[in-house]
């Protein structure tokens, strides 16, 4: 979805602040340090959100799920859409994060596996088995170095 | 890093509701759970003081004014790729670096403006690195799923984003 001609004022990004430094502030806590009324606030944060610009929300983390795999999957797709093979891909849980991309691949996966042993299950029963794939390149994280997770591309977050 | 006990049904339904919408009441949701509001409270705190969950405000590429993103996947010499990995990680637009095995050695997740960003980063920046063999950046032109859900939470969150309303 696009934003528009929407532009997000200096009292949004102030908000904005508020919540990345606490998350589960009152919309009257925030009102009251930005100097606003908390209708304000409240209806701010309803617009951003509305425009799948803003969500505040609990990140867990990938190992204290059970996640003890990390793998990205390139994926190649032959005589169907490469949107319709991300939009199938995307239904499995595992599957944290699905892009149409440009360059040598056509698909770039994130996936989250509780085991070694999940991977078979994911690489040639499911993912393996969806129309149109003709090469699954897997690549294992051995290591996060870096996992900044308060910029997203939310429009694409919905469950 | 995260085994300091398992986590039960409970906490598993607090993560649930909270990757949703973080800013329903600790109240609201005791009530939805049928249980009081300090347990909620003490289990959430629990659950960020063992760097289980995070609160963050997530915002979307338009609004941090980063209106792409790249996988840039990186080879380098075997003896050299934490260091590159490491270096890459310094680099304000890069969102995350793993270091991998297979196709590629390292990627990273660029969050980028203009094409001209992006060469700068990848034949500049990164290309001029000891031990860097090739880098490929593939550019998203299309989100398909993008669960905000989970994450590596690198580092504790400081006691600013503690919860403290009541």
């Amino acid at each position: 979805m696009s934003t528009g001609d929407f532009a997000f004022s200096d009292t949004d990004q102030a908000i904005v602040r508020e919540l990345r430094a606490n998350g589960r502030a009152t919309n009257q806590q925030i009102a009251d340090k930005l100097g606003l009324t908390a209708t304000t606030v409240s209806s701010r944060i309803r617009r951003m959100e509305e425009l799948n610009q803003l969500r505040v929300v609990a990140v867990a983390d990938f190992a204290a799920l059970g996640f003890d795999m990390l793998l990205r999957v390139a994926v190649h797709v032959v005589g169907r859409p490469a949107s319709a093979v991300a939009q199938d891909m995307s239904r499995i849980p595992e599957v944290f994060a699905a892009h149409l991309v440009t360059g040598r691949h056509d698909i770039d996966l994130l996936v989250a596996l509780r085991d070694f042993r999940a991977l078979n299950d994911l690489l040639k029963e499911e993912l393996g088995k969806i129309e149109g794939v003709t090469k699954l390149t897997p690549t294992i994280v051995l290591d996060v170095i870096k996992y900044k997770f308060d910029v997203a591309p939310i429009h694409g977050s919905k469950q | 890093m995260n085994d300091s006990g398992a986590l039960d049904d409970l906490d598993r339904a607090l993560i649930e509701s909270l990757g949703v919408d973080a800013r329903v009441s600790n109240r609201r949701i005791a009530q939805a759970l049928g249980v009081t509001e300090g347990t909620v409270r003490g289990r959430i705190k629990r659950m960020q003081d063992e760097g289980i969950i995070a609160f963050t405000a997530i915002t979307g590429l338009e609004l941090a004014q980063k209106t792409r993103l790249s996988f840039i996947g990186v080879n380098a010499l075997p003896a050299r790729q934490r260091e590159v990995a490491n270096a890459i990680a310094q680099m304000a637009e890069i969102n995350a670096v793993l270091l991998c095995f297979g196709e590629f050695d390292i990627l990273a997740i660029c969050l980028f403006d203009e094409l001209s960003e992006l060469v700068t980063i990848t034949s500049e920046r990164i290309v001029g690195m000891e031990g860097v063999l090739q880098v490929e950046p593939a550019i998203a032109i299309d989100t398909i799923k993008y669960n905000t859900g989970f994450a590596r939470i690198t580092e504790i969150q400081p006691s600013s984003n503690r919860v403290d309303q009541t």
